[in-house]
């Protein structure tokens, strides 16, 4: 009887919460938009105009998801499946591109192709904007397909090889395989390149996310803007929804295999070729960028580092510590999530997260103020707990999913047998699933603290009076202040986020092998 | 739970009883570029010892920040004083009912025409629009002296303006628009268009893509070709329309406005003549090239006075109220 109890605590709890701390804001806002605006504003933004701009956005998002993809799998495949000198240092330089932001792309590319061609129009262009949202992205859908095809059982594989030759293997027994997480990566790839709006705006591009910056920034039409948003949202659910079963269900980031073995292959006469097309791809996503930004920023007329280190100073111990208070937030909750998901069936909380995950950052941040900004709870509103939330909301679909699927490796006969032996279960809980779990844990940890060290679309909306974030501070800095030390800045960002990543790698390499029967 | 105390129960007391106690800050919101409006907010704090909390943002990127918060937090303003880098926010803050009108000995010596009738922006430290060029594309005496000369054939795909939607440049062309008419200035719009102007994303992508020598020369603020003169050798700038008969160039004051309802409005007020006054303005002038308001006030050698300069005469309300107006076509001009 306790313990029935304690399941519904454990599984209704968090819903009330979430819906209270994440879902309430938003139906607030949706309702305020309903009530206030006249009919004939909420149906303005259905029109033709706006349905073609929807699907040009779409198209544009859809090459750059597709494009991401295709080249995340090639470079997973390479990777994971092959058997060659310095994978482990690729891998890991691959996923850098990943802590630049999109916008820092966007002008390094730009200034790097006057720099190379002494024209660059070119890059001005939807073809500008794909391609540098296809950089940018293209890690996602490694780090995706990488798990998945290290889930897949070489048993398989050299059973589909005494039979057909390589290639058909792959077609046949490979492809079918990966097939839920080539969706996946896909669908994620679409929706982050779909809300983006700094590289469109910046190539001087008109999506469907600048037009509601627009409305939002330039206008102040607010009924408007959250109409287009709701439009925006009700796309990308739609997407969601239709692909529901494989985003519920698709191994995306596992970081571990369990109970399996991947098959790998010597690949000998490729070596040169393969280091050459990973070399390639390095420049063009990390070394390029990286090399323009070094350029610039010992191209003034003095050299900044220290002018530039000073302004971030603050801000930059500032933003760790939120980070990182952010981190045990994301990792707490998506593993309380995630758990009740996968153990007990409830999988409310996680749609939660889902629509929070794809709303748009001004909508997300306008509804956190008009819901916290009251009186009674200026202690949220007025201090960093607004932003843990409004970090929750946009990253807590990302950790809840990469401990998601940790939880659904774990034979649940473990548990059984714990159960029958008469252990409680919170025992089970913590000497079974949590040492079992460690690997997804300490993945969903990393990848939080990324995302939460380098957010700015909420930050910017909800950050409180006299803080200053990393991310903000570059932002505000850099609108007037010479070429060279905003550089130097990104650098000195780039270098901190790169320096705590080592630290915890290095801590995971020890706490791994404590864990190693994980 | 010692701890449990101090770190949960205690913040949470402290936080609700703060909604009402007095104290001893000031918030302000700016969407003046931080790298001048810091040094100042400072300068107050060491002065006043009244603690600054600073939301920053910038006109680069559209000031959605802190606006869309200001319009947000209407009910509970958490922000005192709002200081932004021209006043058509402030406008657009008044026409929503977040200002509320603030006068003191101060605010008297700021000339009337920089300043909104009842007092709910009052005007500081002045920049002007001005063409910024890259010296080694184009000669100082090929440069088009007025900027309906942007229509003309010869300087065809050599220039840039910022998105006309945001920003200063926003400001600049509902100022045109007020002295042409909206015909004649539709005219010229679309004619300056035709010669292929590159429609930047913002100022500072203007001075960025001149001084890379993408392009000969655009329209941008004094403080960005201030700094691009400090960046690069390659670079100056000119007045346009300074002729006898021409129209001059539009000048653009600081505006600061007190928010209605604020928490700290005795300490907001303490930090608006703070801004306001004549040491502020010389720090901006060195700073940023920023011209007084306050006549009188010293400026360095290489910040142009407002005396020498043969300003556009508008009516800054009236022109917030054009561009409110005409944003709708502005859109549809960028985006054609």
């Amino acid at each position: 009887m306790g313990r029935k109890i304690v399941r519904h605590i454990i599984r209704v709890v968090p819903s009330l919460l979430l819906f209270l701390l994440l879902g309430l804001p938003l139906i607030v806002l949706l309702l305020q938009w309903l009530g206030g605006a006249e009919r004939s504003v909420l149906l303005s933004f259905m029109n033709r105009e706006t349905l073609l701009l929807v699907g040009k956005s779409l198209l544009m998002a859809c090459s750059a998801a597709l494009l991401a993809t295709f080249t995340g799998t090639v470079c997973a495949f390479i990777l994971y499946k092959l058997r060659f000198a310095f994978t482990g240092i690729y891998k890991l330089a691959l996923l850098l591109p990943l802590l630049i932001s999109p916008y820092i792309f966007a002008v390094a590319w730009k200034d790097g192709f006057f720099w190379l061609f002494g024209n660059n129009a070119a890059i001005y262009s939807e073809v500008g904007v794909i391609l540098i949202h296809t950089l940018v992205f293209f890690p996602l859908a490694m780090l995706i397909m990488g798990s998945a095809l290290s889930r897949i059982d070489a048993s398989y594989e050299e059973a589909g090889l005494m039979v057909i030759p390589f290639g058909k293997m792959l077609v046949k027994i490979v492809l079918p395989l990966i097939r839920p997480a080539l969706t996946i990566s896909f669908l994620l790839i679409l929706i982050f390149s779909l809300s983006d709006f700094s590289v469109p705006a910046f190539f001087g591009e008109r999506t469907f996310t600048t037009e509601i910056f627009t409305q939002f920034s330039a206008l102040y039409n607010f009924p408007l803007a959250i109409g287009q948003s709701v439009l925006l949202l009700f796309v990308c659910l739609l997407l969601m929804l239709a692909e529901t079963r494989y985003l519920s269900d698709a191994p995306f980031f596992s970081v571990s295999v369990k109970g399996s073995g991947s098959k790998k292959y010597k690949m000998r006469n490729w070596q040169v070729f393969l280091h050459g097309l990973l070399w390639l791809l390095l420049i063009l996503v990390l070394l390029m960028p990286v090399l323009m930004l070094v350029i610039q920023s010992l191209s003034g007329k003095a050299l900044f580092f220290s002018e530039a280190w000073m302004l971030m100073r603050s801000a930059a111990l500032q933003s760790v510590k939120l980070a990182l208070w952010s981190t045990l937030l994301l990792t707490s909750v998506g593993l309380w999530m995630a758990y009740i998901k996968e153990r007990l069936g409830n999988r409310l909380p996680n749609l939660l997260l889902l629509l929070t995950f794809i709303v748009p950052s001004t909508v997300l941040g306008i509804a956190l103020i008009k819901y916290y900004n009251l009186p009674v709870v200026n202690f949220v509103y007025g201090t960093t707990a607004i932003l843990l939330l409004a970090y929750l909301g946009k990253f807590g679909f990302i950790a809840s999913r990469i401990i998601g699927n940790g939880i659904r490796q774990i034979p649940v006969s473990l548990e059984e047998a714990a159960l029958v032996m008469g252990i409680p279960s919170w025992k089970i809980f913590v000497k079974i699933n949590l040492p079992l779990l460690f690997p997804s844990l300490f993945a969903a940890f990393v990848l939080s603290f990324i995302l939460s060290l380098g957010e700015l679309g909420v930050t910017m909306l909800v950050y409180p009076p006299g803080t200053e974030q990393m991310p903000m501070k570059i932002f505000t800095i850099s609108a007037n202040a010479p070429q060279a030390l905003t550089s130097s800045m990104t650098l000195i960002s780039l270098a901190v986020t790169v320096f705590f990543i080592g630290v915890f790698f290095l801590c995971g390499k020890i706490l791994f092998k404590k864990f190693r029967y994980a | 739970m010692k701890r449990f105390l101090n770190n949960i129960i205690l913040p949470v007391i402290l936080g609700l009883a703060s909604c009402s106690a007095p104290s001893d800050e000031v918030v302000v919101y700016t969407s003046v570029d931080q790298v001048f409006s810091e040094p100042v907010l400072k300068d107050f704090e060491k002065e006043t010892g009244i603690r600054v909390r600073a939301v920053y943002d910038t006109e680069e990127t559209k000031s959605t920040g802190v606006m869309n918060r200001l319009i947000a937090e209407k009910n509970n303003p958490q922000c005192d004083v709002f200081w932004s880098g021209d006043p058509v926010r402030n406008g657009v803050l008044l026409s929503k009912g977040i200002t509320e009108p603030y006068q003191s000995k101060q605010t008297l010596l700021i000339p009337e025409h920089f300043r909104e009738k009842d007092n709910h922006w009052i005007g500081f430290s002045a920049r002007a629009r001005v063409l910024i060029y890259n010296k080694n594309l184009i000669a100082a005496d090929s440069l088009p002296q007025s900027i309906f000369d942007f229509t003309d054939p010869a300087y065809k795909g050599q220039f840039a303006i910022a998105n006309p939607l945001f920003g200063t440049t926003t400001f600049h062309i509902a100022a045109l628009f007020m002295k042409l008419g909206d015909e004649k200035a539709k005219q010229w719009m679309n004619n300056m268009k035709a010669n292929d102007a590159v429609i930047a994303a913002s100022n500072g992508d203007v001075k960025k893509r001149v001084m890379n020598g993408e392009l000969a020369f655009g329209l941008t603020d004094t403080d960005d070709a201030f700094e691009a003169k400090k960046e690069s050798d390659n670079v100056d700038y000119i007045f346009l329309d300074q002729q006898k008969s021409s129209i001059g160039t539009l000048i653009m004051p600081n505006a600061v406005s007190l928010i209605k309802n604020s928490r700290n409005a005795e300490n907001g007020k303490q930090l608006i003549d703070y801004l306001l006054s004549r040491e502020t303005e010389v720090k901006l002038a060195v700073s940023c090239a920023q011209m007084p308001l306050i006549k009188g006030t010293p400026v360095p050698e290489n910040v142009p006075s407002l005396d020498k300069i043969k300003a556009m005469k508008i009516d800054y309300d009236k022109t917030s109220n054009k561009l409110e107006e005409i944003q709708p076509w502005l859109k549809q001009w960028a985006e054609k």
